[in-house]
């Protein structure tokens, strides 16, 4: 016990001998931390926007060929006839996309046109209560605003709004907000707004923007979103409606709702492997960093290993001490280093702060115990090379080397 | 007298540990910096290379780019009134309809992970529009053929766009295009697309429109005036300068720059932090060799700059070796989608002189401040003290 207690003494002493090499090893340890917190915390949202998707069981149908190419309206039908009873197959909604933008503003609005009566039922992550879900119904000109949206642009419940659809008709139509609430797991960008006002705009005013002769400008739909009742129908009915439509003018490419995104993400930079690389990377310096710091203090106190190891201190108990000296370095700064911004964006104005993608960037307690734990890590290998030098060493060696 | 450059370099191999560990931090945080920086340099400069200002880009108004916008052959008949668009050598106008859709092809790599690759319908009159436009191999498409011919940037990113390749284009993708030849474009934008003849994909694609027009302005015609006129009641389109259009989705570029900023600015702290440590060690182990060096006639001043410069060589040297580890980035082809027209770009990373010269006063930073401290404690060395203490 009262051995144990001298080698605390001696551990803090060794700590506090030199304090500003002390701090600055924390800080040049808490920095990288600090980095690898920030890009965890953004792949761990795009991996949570993700399980949130694969949660909610959906289907999302697209045209075989490509994104891009549009599918007929009338394909809702013939999908809601594969399960007439709706006990497996619980809704179809159809999507447009119709982007927009107010005019004379350049930033862009991402709006998608969706089919009312099922939205409601295929999108609970929307959180929309029975009186939204009651006034979409009612209102056409109803939309449902994301909510950092409606903070971006001041829109509130009740609004009425105006913005051209980035595609024909190209005019500015008339929205009413119903809702801008959050909702855990909801996309906070994009807006809804129905498809029936959208294709109604759309017929009224084909000569006005020019629909080309022989293009159909309405009953056409971006994608299909469906929403099944277990993970075996998703599986069942993935096949079921590629099936339906297979040798039909148009084909369709049915993968569930976690792939399709996944496939918008991985376009966007790559995100989440090159921030993987950065994350790794910063762990690299701050290996590096703490080593220096190490193989320091071990050069200066050569003498003293020397002496220990002469009055018959074993090489393992040396090893430990520079293994302990090290590691309480580095939790100082993985302590610092994930407690800055876990305070930072959970309790300061940089809460409301958006990245792309994700939004809100959402610091977690245990990705900040998961640092912790890697800077402890740090600290094992940092100190791993001047630990086994000390233990190592040889009396005579040591004392001889002094000046 | 100031110390000789040699003694700085003797002390630097003398700590051979510390001085490699420190290297290497500044090593990769200049690493660090120059490759994000090389992402921005390679979108900024595959849209600078695209467009010429001669030429003005026409869209329906209200449509953000061309893959939303959609001109009918009445909107078109009304641009050929434009003044100041320039003629061939036939007294054709360069008048260049296109048609622009997307198809989705799998990476050459990343498990053939998807993209949104652009898809051009062009007429002959195109290349006479677009002058840049160079063949690399093979030969332009004959019109009517179902041929198609692909940038560079394309073929190498994406899959089966080599000469010889086929894709299958159209609304259903049941044609089947060969590709018959491979162009550069400066290295533009334009690069990253496929072309292939408008009449077919017009029929392929069941969209009876175009997407855009582009205009080729005669050498001394005011681009102005034709916006102007292109804009009002005679035509209401929008018309925008080629180079304005692109100039415009560049946008996504800029976050990346503050990316870089903030990331490298925190890992620059962290990175004057760890050589102050080992300055400061340096100074500490050799007091008195300092007071010695004051004591034969070395003033202050000599002591400090010796100390700032033993730092800003480990940094200077550190960032050329960073730099040089970026350098197996330059040249590597990465592809991002744009949100605005939906389509990914192609592009190189770039390592320029501009991001060298960042990287570099980066590294200078991190060496000067991180010095600074421990260099002022050795000029401040109490002579007598050290020698005693020794």
């Amino acid at each position: 016990m009262f051995f144990r207690m001298l080698r605390l003494i001696y551990l803090y002493k060794n700590l506090t001998r030199n304090i500003l090499r002390t701090i600055l090893t924390c800080a040049a340890v808490a920095l990288p931390i600090t980095i690898f917190v920030l890009s965890t915390s953004v792949i761990d949202g795009i991996q949570g926007f993700l399980d949130n998707s694969a949660k909610q069981l959906r289907l999302a149908v697209t045209h075989r060929a490509s994104v891009v190419n549009p599918l007929p309206y009338g394909y809702r039908a013939k999908i809601e006839s594969l399960d007439p009873t709706r006990t497996r197959l619980l809704s179809v909604c159809g999507m447009r996309w119709i982007g927009g933008k107010i005019e004379n503003d350049p930033r862009p609005l991402s709006t998608l046109a969706a089919d009312h009566d099922t939205f409601a039922a295929t999108f609970p992550e929307q959180g929309l209560t029975d009186e939204e879900i009651e006034l979409f119904k009612r209102d056409r000109q109803a939309i449902l605003v994301g909510p950092s949206t409606a903070g971006e642009f001041r829109w509130k419940v009740g609004d009425r709004i105006n913005f051209r659809p980035s595609v024909p008709p190209y005019h500015p139509l008339e929205f009413h907000v119903v809702c801008t609430s959050e909702f855990p797991n909801k996309d906070p960008v994009t807006n809804f707004c129905r498809l029936d006002y959208f294709e109604e705009e759309l017929k009224r005013t084909a000569p006005e923007w020019g629909n080309p002769e022989g293009m159909q400008p309405t009953g056409w739909v971006s994608f299909f979103f469906v929403k099944c009742a277990t993970r075996a129908d998703l599986d069942y009915f993935r096949v079921a409606i590629d099936d339906l439509f297979a040798n039909s003018p148009d084909e369709t490419k049915t993968q569930d709702e976690k792939t399709f995104i996944n496939e918008f993400i991985n376009q966007l930079f790559n995100l989440p492997r090159n921030l993987t690389i950065l994350a790794i990377v910063t762990i690299f310096v701050a290996i590096m960093a703490a080593a220096n710091t190490m193989s320091m203090n071990l050069r200066d106190r050569m003498n003293e290993v020397a002496v220990l190891k002469s009055v018959g201190f074993p090489g393992a108990q040396i090893f430990t001490l520079v293994q302990t000296e090290s590691l309480i370095l580095c939790a100082i700064g993985g302590v610092l280093g994930a407690a800055a911004p876990y305070i930072a964006f959970n309790h300061t104005p940089l809460k409301d702060f958006t990245v792309p993608l994700i939004q809100h960037l959402d610091v977690r307690w245990f990705v900040c115990l998961k640092s912790l734990m890697i800077a402890l890590v740090v600290g094992v290998l940092a100190a791993a090379w001047p630990a086994i030098a000390a233990a190592r060493m040889t009396v005579i060696g040591a004392l001889r080397a002094l000046e | 007298m100031p110390l000789p450059l040699y003694y700085n370099w003797r002390n630097l191999v003398r700590r051979r540990m510390s001085t490699a560990l420190t290297f290497v931090v500044v090593a990769v945080v200049v690493f660090v910096l120059s490759a994000l920086l090389a992402f921005a340099a390679g979108i900024s400069a595959s849209l600078a290379a695209t467009g010429s200002s001669r030429n003005i880009l026409v869209l329906k108004p209200g449509a953000t780019a061309e893959s939303t916008s959609l001109l009918v052959p009445d909107e078109v008949a009304r641009l050929h009134q434009t003044p100041g668009v320039a003629r061939d050598a036939d007294g054709n106008l360069l008048l260049s309809q296109e048609l622009c859709i997307q198809t989705s092809i799998p990476r050459r790599e990343q498990h053939g992970a998807l993209a949104n690759v652009a898809v051009r319908g062009v007429d002959e009159v195109a290349f006479k529009v677009h002058p840049e436009i160079q063949w690399v191999e093979g030969r332009m498409f004959r019109p009517g053929a179902m041929e198609v011919v692909v940038g560079e940037a394309a073929r190498d990113r994406y899959a089966n766009l080599e000469l010889g390749g086929t894709i299958e284009l159209g609304r259903l993708a049941n044609r089947s295009f060969t590709v018959v030849g491979i162009f550069e474009a400066a290295g533009g934008a334009l690069e990253s697309e496929i072309w292939g003849p408008r009449t077919l994909f017009v029929d392929a694609y069941g969209r009876y429109f175009n997407s855009s027009v582009a205009l080729r302005l005669a050498e001394n015609a005011d681009a102005e005036e034709a916006i102007k006129y292109i804009n009002g009641p005679a035509v209401e389109l929008e018309a925008k300068r080629e180079t304005d259009y692109y100039k415009d989705l560049s946008t996504k570029t800029r976050e990346i720059v503050i990316l870089a900023v903030v990331l490298v600015g925190i890992m620059g702290i962290g990175a004057v932090f760890a050589v102050a440590n080992t300055m400061f060690a340096a100074v500490d182990g050799r007091r008195r060799e300092i007071a010695m060096l004051r004591t034969i006639g070395f003033g202050r001043t000599a002591i400090l700059t010796a100390f700032l410069i033993e730092s800003t060589l480990i940094c200077t040297v550190a960032c050329s070796l960073g730099l040089a580890a970026s350098l197996f980035l330059n040249g590597s082809r990465q592809d991002f989608l744009s949100d605005t027209t939906w389509t990914v770009l192609a592009y190189e990373l770039r390592v320029t002189p501009g991001i060298a010269a960042s990287a570099l006063i980066v590294a200078l930073f991190v060496g000067v401040i991180g010095a600074v401290a421990p260099a002022v404690r050795a000029s401040r060395i109490r002579v007598i003290e050290a020698l005693r203490k020794a």
